[in-house]
């Protein structure tokens, strides 16, 4: 919790200058982009205004696309109300009976099966873990010149606690056949423009990903049957990798016999240039590497981007996360990088679950700091000082983590 | 001595009987009395399932939402079909990106397909009204606001 002794959060900054606090690291708010856009007069980013959720940055609202700013993402288990919302089409009807839905497993198997979620979680052992789910495009926002899609900040990423069995063994009883490759996943989700008759998003992942021991079909999240808005009543949880293979509302796993071909598996989409291009141009779609594992990432979850501080003396904490890795070293520096100095960093309590780093950093005098938190993975790769890499999708987006503060003097 | 008269005698009267049927209604009169029981209640009918509890509120744009200019309605209306305007807004793209964000909706969103001098009348807009504009970043340092 926030020691409200040592830090001052100005509540006139949290509220006129809500698009600043909203973004941890950005280089232009939303709300400065308004202003330069011409918009009418901007009030800070729009707030989430619905049932059981938190007031998280609203991103768009059709689809319904909200990020958690970074000073709500300081639980170690990220609460259903503050985990960020990725849509990509509309939410589908809430089922009447959540264990009548039905899921079928078909292509590459011996034995296709369709089965319902209750005698899913049944069947198979069920297992928890807490692990990140993390929108692809998380990071977006860095990106200079603009890229295309939902600018989020860091706030599209979430470690919640899920609940379900293994995509593996479900697919081992469905005997997977030599010949499979990779998974063609399906959701419920109608098209934005309701035409039923096309797939709002399907992508995939390798059949090994799909083997791999925490890849899971879930039916909860921190102990709650799996909220609609989070793709309840089942979803999959591909930790680590882009958050839209981690399907919501599950109703297919086609076994392919080459790459998956869905919508959302070919162009620039979840796609990064194979050979560097230029920043702002278009790029050649026949020259990418798909995004599998999400980059190593900090983010400094307090004290909050535009805090003012009472004391010169400042405890800093956060998480960091590392796709496929675990994080080895957090690194702070009060100094635009001259020098760092090591955060304390917590094993995580499983993989793919994020890890809590804290550091406690003394400000050489009053006045105006940057402070900087960078990760490094257990492979040694660190990030950046700016989004490099740029992509027109804009994936990929990791630069070093970045917040502002003001010590009084 | 007050003499009673006819009126006395009717009002004391109606009084006393008021009196007793309050009394009388209040239960003060009576022994216990057996209470109530209403007949059991049918069986509660199987409970309505609302398909959208859960789901975000409904939103709806409208052009006014697009800053104008020539085009601007050609581009909500062929666009919102889809997706609303927060999307279109938050995208800051040369006319070269703009071109290919047009055939990602074709291809990848499937969108519905415009004639060509709509598809430009379109890419005018977008690209006059929402080019690349992310600057420095200072340019928004929260202790200058």
């Amino acid at each position: 919790m926030p020691k409200s002794g040592t830090i001052k959060a100005s509540r006139r900054n949290v509220l006129k200058g809500a698009g600043m606090v909203a973004v941890s690291a950005a280089s232009l708010t939303p709300t400065s982009m308004a202003l330069a856009q011409g918009a009418p007069a901007a009030k800070g980013p729009k707030l989430l205004e619905m049932e059981g959720k938190a007031k998280l940055i609203v991103l768009g609202d059709k689809p319904l696309n909200a990020e958690t700013p970074a000073e709500m993402t300081d639980d170690d288990v990220t609460p259903i109300d503050k985990f960020f919302i990725r849509n990509n089409g509309l939410v589908p009807d809430a089922p009447a009976d959540a264990k009548a839905w039905k899921i079928k497993v078909d292509g590459e198997v011996d034995k296709p099966m369709e089965i319902t979620l209750g005698d899913l979680m049944s069947r198979f052992p069920n297992v928890s873990y807490k692990m990140m789910l993390e929108c692809g495009g998380n990071g977006r926002s860095f990106f200079s010149p603009e890229a295309r899609g939902n600018q989020w900040t860091n706030g599209g990423a979430g470690c919640a606690e899920w609940t379900g069995v293994r995509l593996a063994d479900v697919l081992k009883a469905a005997g997977v056949k030599p010949s499979a490759v990779y998974t063609g996943q399906y959701g419920a989700d109608p098209h934005l423009s309701g035409d039923t008759t096309k797939p709002s998003i399907s992508r995939g992942v390798p059949i090994a990903k799909a083997m791999e021991p925490h890849t899971l079909i879930v039916f909860k999240m921190n102990g709650k049957d799996l909220p609609l808005i989070h793709g309840g009543p089942v979803r999959l949880i591909v930790p680590g990798w882009a958050g839209s293979t981690s399907t919501k509302w599950l109703t297919r796993i086609w076994v392919r016999d080459k790459e998956h071909d869905g919508p959302g598996m070919g162009g620039f989409s979840y796609r990064l240039a194979k050979t560097p291009i230029v920043p702002g141009s278009k790029g050649d779609e026949k020259d990418t590497v798909i995004l599998e594992a999400m980059p190593v990432r900090a983010v400094i979850s307090f004290p909050a981007d535009g805090a003012r501080l009472a004391s010169k003396k400042l405890d800093l904490r956060g998480h960091a996360w590392a796709g496929e890795n675990e994080v080895k070293t957090v690194d702070v520096s009060t100094d635009y990088g001259v020098t760092w100095k090591p955060a304390k960093v917590d094993a995580p309590p499983n993989k793919y679950a994020w890890q809590r780093f804290t550091a406690s950093v003394d400000l050489p005098s009053a006045g105006y700091y940057e402070v900087w938190a960078k990760a490094t993975d257990s492979k040694g790769v660190t990030q950046p000082f700016v989004a490099g890499n740029w992509n027109p999708q804009g994936y990929g987006g990791n630069p070093i983590n970045r917040i502002r503060v003001l010590v009084a003097s | 001595m007050t003499q009673l008269n006819i009126t006395h005698v009717v009002v004391i009267s109606l009084t006393a009987v008021f009196l007793l049927v309050a009394l009388d209604r209040a239960g003060e009169l009576r022994g216990p009395q057996p209470t109530y029981t209403p007949p059991a209640a049918p069986a509660a009918p199987v409970a309505q399932i609302d398909p959208d509890k859960g789901k975000p509120p409904p939103h709806n744009d409208t052009v006014a939402d697009l800053p104008e200019g020539k085009g601007r309605e050609v581009t909500f209306y062929t666009c919102t079909a889809c997706h609303g305007v927060a999307l279109i807004k938050a995208q800051g793209l040369t006319r070269d990106l703009w071109d290919s964000t047009f055939d990602l909706m074709l291809e990848r969103h499937r969108m519905v397909p415009v004639k060509p001098e709509e598809r430009a009348e379109i890419l005018d807009y977008l690209a006059e009204q929402f080019p690349p504009r992310r600057r420095g970043r200072n340019a928004d340092n929260p202790f200058l606001k």
